[in-house]
């Protein structure tokens, strides 16, 4: 798997947000909160690291994202298990 | 003379509303005491089996409660009316509605003999109304897989239950916001949506105001029982996973948008 970039983890994470929520894709920007912008609540959640885990072919464990407030904290996490998946 | 209606409208008349609101309060307080060591123990104790005693227990309350809103009307605190209320009587329905004081759950069970509810958890430590939620075998609103399909159960099993999807008392000033349960738990159940919405002529009993700010009129309640609404409506393509529920709690918000901002409108 090639290393990928800030851009195309948002991107991934961006119309994964608008295929499995219906999301508005305009209203997706690294600022975004998850739950109060989003209405991302604690079940769709669980979707949401299911399509990660696809995404980034890793073990995802629930406290890697237990600080996840922001799209933009979502796409540090998953920058990280990516960059950890390569050490 | 001085009609009833205009006297209580009146400086006087919200003064004497003050009075009766802590009354109000008061005997609700000591009935909730009373029934739970009298009528609710000597219903449960009588009665065989284990839905029996729910079932009389749940009627008991509603007879109470219908007393309690007649109750609060003869003072003077309220007036209101219902339209087509029997829809409320077909069992089986995830009842939902909006929530924009303390006292819709009392009426809602004022006006359905029998109707299971889900009760925030919070109150399961409420000094006067622990018993008779515990009596009335009412369900906590602990989120999660589990109270799904206890509430699913409850609905396949022909008995209606009352949800209010918003979780809590509106916030005024606050956007309108659905907890996504109620549309999980209708989903899961296949069963009928019957969408009640509560318009209140003035702000009272709201979320964040102390009980005796009360409002300058005598408010007026008016309660709507809607159309109810089949699964082949609000899953046509019979769809599973969150999505649904999305769909499902944005119809809400839009379906409670304007009884929302007519009742905000109110607020001081």
């Amino acid at each position: 798997m090639t290393i990928k970039t800030r851009e195309e983890v948002f991107d991934h994470l961006r119309d994964t947000l608008v295929e499995l929520f219906e999301i508005d894709a305009d209203k997706i920007n690294l600022q975004a909160q998850l739950y109060t912008d989003l209405d991302i609540d604690s079940i769709d959640a669980v979707d949401l690291l299911l399509k990660l885990k696809e995404f980034t072919g890793q073990k995802i464990k629930p406290q890697q994202f237990k600080h996840v407030r922001t799209v933009g904290d979502v796409v540090d996490a998953v920058m990280n298990i990516l960059a950890t998946a390569h050490a | 003379m001085m009609g009833m209606g205009v006297f209580l409208d009146s400086t006087m008349g919200r003064y004497w509303r003050v009075l009766a609101t802590g009354f109000a309060f008061i005997v609700f307080g000591l009935g909730a005491l009373v029934i739970s060591i009298t009528v609710l123990p000597v219903l449960r104790l009588t009665a065989v089996g284990k839905t029996t005693p729910r079932r009389r227990i749940q009627y008991a309350i509603h007879l109470i409660l219908k007393a309690y809103v007649g109750f609060m009307r003869s003072l003077g605190l309220l007036t209101y009316e219902v339209t087509d209320i029997e829809r409320l009587w077909v069992p089986g329905q995830l009842i939902i509605a909006n929530h924009p004081t303390l006292i819709d759950v009392v009426f809602l069970i004022s006006l359905m003999p029998r109707v299971d509810c889900i009760v925030k958890q919070g109150l399961w430590r409420h000094p006067f109304l622990r018993w008779p939620i515990i009596w009335g075998s009412y369900i906590p609103n602990r989120m999660g897989e589990e109270l799904v399909a206890d509430c699913a159960a409850v609905l396949r099993a022909g008995h209606s239950l009352l949800i209010f999807p918003e979780g809590t008392r509106s916030s005024p000033g606050q956007p309108l916001r659905m907890q996504r349960g109620a549309a999980h738990i209708a989903l899961a159940a296949g069963v009928n949506i019957l969408p009640v919405t509560i318009e209140v002529s003035e702000a009272t009993l709201t979320k964040g105001y102390p009980w005796y700010r009360v409002p300058r009129r005598r408010p007026h309640f008016r309660i709507k029982v809607g159309e109810p609404l089949p699964p082949s409506v609000y899953n046509p393509d019979r769809r599973s996973g969150v999505l649904p529920a999305r769909r499902l709690s944005k119809f809400f918000l839009k379906y409670y948008a304007a009884v929302d901002a007519q009742n905000q409108s109110w607020l001081p």
